[in-house]
């Protein structure tokens, strides 16, 4: 069996950069066009994976575990921010019935 | 090398293309002979032939979202042992550090595996885990109807069952 | 530096758990003798440049004295919570918790060395930042705050991390030293364009999270939904820790390629002065006043990072603490009025002078210092400022700065104009507000420190 970095690496590096950065840029849209607050958080969530995707490739590519101890770090701090994330989408959902962000503009400047 | 690479994900591209293929071509045969008379029992989901009681779309007992909040946390918290095994049972440390490094690397993980066991304890002791149920209170409503007549009426209607 | 962040993160749990003893009138003492000790342990460090954790963080006189003012904020916020929680179920020891947590996130922000404890440490901070935004369950203002503040941070982050990733592919490693090893040689071989744009999203993030201007818009909505207590904290230990952590990015890897990034910065340090500025003349709100205040702080605190000379990182210092002070004091004043008079407009503190005094003198205090005004430390804080942007030179920043501050004089000094000069609109809010003691030593420590700073200033600038 083949070790997995040089599995990583039979595809050239600039694929790997195109991929996350579609992904990433989907994740931006959707942060930005989409009212219901679970799917901007699941699009932040897209960004967060491209940005592991690109690390793990960087790191295989350049035989340095950093980067995928970086990813192990995305991993944990990303669960730590699903929890707080969805624990305030179901505490407005239970208040409100919504997660509609545009109902959220009592603040207003 | 290179076009054997190709080829391997050729495979897997010709299995998802055939994937669809098989797929769509059975909906539309389906969707050509079959006839199109729709009505409202047919429509209605299927729960195993019982008449279909609510929405499923109903709400969920809030303690399912700690639990499964709590989940996640601890499930991915794990994810810190994988790496933590990779270095563990590396035999050239081990030899370097005179036996010391297992050792090291064993209590560390312990010390880790306690601050999430301190914080279930947390958990544990806040009752968060405690799937509560609704508390059935026996009812104080009396009958007008006494409990004899009841009586009496089974008694009549034994000898028929 | 190593064991102030162990301590504080055993003495969180620790905190979790005396939560679940009968009596809560220990905790607050209890926690602020944690976070003395954490001072103590932190000051030790004083001296000493050491890196731990195997070259992931480092301590030098800087960072110990940002860990300080980080800790000693913390700790002049904390008693303000004594009559904070009127509802005996509130989770206080969970929220004392949370915020020792918070601490350690940034003192891990002010001593990295490595891109991945910066990124934990801001991390910690922000989810703890989240949680207490939205802390206040049953107001919706307060959800709305917390639901804002998540779904910005969280946005912010992973433009932040896409940044890092960028960068991580350019040079190859996360440590400062490494990436500045990696500036310096391209300034000869040519640089990847991964690092460019890795740098501008990583400043935009981190932007972001201070809410700088064009990143503020979610700023005035946070500070005003979140329990006041918390938009003290937010206001002064996050803006603290992040400017102390930009400051380090940029001063230890990228001063090489100084040229590219200081136009950007010059121009965002410029908006964020006339945006916050400008717009906090036009606030009713007292508390959105400090929101809006607090974005043109983080304009003058830019200036700083912009001039990036030999005393900016001093300027800095000086500047946050002195700002910290002044802010603690108004968040105080504001949730002694806001309790009393029932309301955070300009007009709720009408004739504080009369009834108050000492209130009315700590706050103008604060808003001299916040205004600038000499003989408090904010004078002197905005004083080394534009001195570090004359020697660099840049001129234009400076006169944005000095028009900016004779603005910000009119909106500080409306609360002023209506504790002193305005009588109450009527007698049922003419009572006088019992303050309590721990406020009233809160406020005596603040107004004492911020004068202290703006009459002798070279108290604390010869350390560094």
């Amino acid at each position: 069996m083949e070790e997995i970095p040089g599995v990583i690496r039979t595809i050239p590096l600039n694929y790997y950069i195109f991929l996350s950065t579609a992904l990433f840029v989907i994740g931006i849209v959707g942060v930005m066009v989409r009212r219901n607050a679970l799917i901007i958080f699941m699009s932040i969530e897209l960004m967060l994976n491209a940005v592991n995707l690109l690390l793990t490739a960087f790191s295989s590519y350049r035989s340095d575990p950093a980067g995928q101890v970086f990813v192990f770090f995305i991993m944990a701090v990303a669960a730590a921010e699903v929890t707080v994330g969805l624990a305030i989408i179901v505490m407005i959902y239970r208040n409100t019935r919504s997660v509609d962000v545009g109902i959220l503009n009592r603040l207003k400047w | 090398m290179q076009s054997g690479e190709l080829s391997a994900f050729g495979t897997i591209l010709l299995f998802i293309i055939g994937g669809i293929l098989f797929f769509g071509v059975a909906m539309l045969t389906a969707r050509l002979l079959r006839p199109h008379r729709p009505n409202a029992e047919k429509l209605s989901s299927y729960e195993c032939g019982e008449e279909v009681a609510g929405s499923a779309w109903g709400p969920f007992n809030v303690r399912y979202y700690i639990v499964a909040l709590v989940f996640i946390l601890f499930d991915v918290e794990l994810a810190f042992l994988f790496p933590w095994a990779v270095v563990f049972g590396d035999h050239k440390l081990d030899v370097a550090s005179g036996g010391l490094w297992s050792w090291y690397a064993l209590a560390e993980m312990f010390i880790f595996v306690a601050i999430l066991a301190l914080g279930l304890s947390y958990a544990w002791v806040k009752g968060h885990l405690d799937w509560v149920r609704p508390q059935t209170r026996p009812s104080d409503w009396q009958s007008k109807v006494p409990a004899q007549l009841y009586d009496r009426v089974n008694e009549k209607y034994k000898s028929s069952r | 530096m190593f064991y102030s962040v162990v301590l504080l993160s055993i003495f969180g749990i620790l905190n979790l758990f005396l939560g679940f003893l009968k009596s809560r009138a220990w905790l607050l003492p209890v926690t602020l003798l944690f976070l003395a000790t954490a001072l103590v342990v932190t000051l030790t460090d004083w001296n000493k440049s050491l890196f731990f954790w195997n070259y992931m963080m480092s301590t030098d006189n800087v960072s110990v004295a940002f860990a300080t003012i980080i800790i000693v904020s913390a700790m002049l916020i904390l008693p303000l919570s004594r009559f904070y929680f009127p509802n005996a179920a509130a989770p206080v020891p969970e929220y004392y918790a949370i915020l020792l947590f918070s601490v350690v996130g940034a003192i891990l922000m002010v001593t990295y060395e490595n891109i991945i404890m910066l990124f934990l440490g801001l991390e910690t901070l922000s989810i703890a930042m989240y949680i207490l935004a939205g802390s206040d369950k049953r107001n919706p203002r307060s959800h709305e705050a917390a639901l804002k503040y998540f779904l910005m941070g969280a946005f912010a982050t992973g433009i932040l991390l896409f940044g890092v990733a960028m960068l991580y592919g350019a040079t190859g490693t996360f440590n400062l030293s490494g990436l500045a090893q990696y500036v310096r040689t391209t300034l000869v071989n040519g640089a990847s364009p991964m690092l460019y744009l890795g740098l501008t999203l990583v400043l935009i993030g981190i932007l972001f999270k201070l809410s700088v201007a064009p990143f503020h818009f979610w700023t005035p909505d946070v500070y005003d939904g979140t329990p006041t207590l918390f938009t003290a904290f937010m206001a002064t230990v996050v803006k603290t820790a992040g400017f102390a952590a930009l400051y380090k990015i940029l001063s230890v890897s990228f001063t090489g390629i100084y040229s590219v990034w200081w136009i950007t910065l010059a121009a965002t340090s410029v908006l964020t002065l006339l945006i916050g500025n400008i717009t906090a003349v036009y606030q009713q709100s007292f508390k959105r006043m400090l929101a809006y205040s607090s974005i043109s702080h983080a304009g003058y605190l830019l200036i700083a990072v912009t001039a990036m000379g030999q005393t900016s990182q001093s300027s800095i210092l000086f500047y946050s603490l002195a700002y910290t002070l002044a802010t603690i004091t108004s968040f105080a004043v504001l949730i002694l009025v806001n309790e009393n008079r029932a309301g955070e407009s300009f007009s709720a503190f009408n004739g504080l002078a009369r009834h108050n005094p000492f209130l009315a003198f700590a706050l103008t205090v604060a808003m001299c210092s916040l205004a600038g005004i000499p003989l408090t430390g904010g004078f002197f804080g905005k004083f080394y400022i534009f001195i570090n942007a004359l020697e660099k030179g840049l001129l234009f920043l400076l006169v944005v700065a000095v028009l900016m501050s004779a603005v910000g004089i009119y909106y500080y000094f409306r609360v002023v104009i209506a504790m002193y000069m305005r009588g109450s609109d009527d007698n049922a809010v003419a009572d006088r507000i019992i303050v309590p003691k721990s406020y009233a030593a809160v406020l005596a420590i603040t107004t004492f420190l911020t004068i202290l700073l703006g009459v002798a200033p070279d108290l604390l600038v010869r350390y560094f």
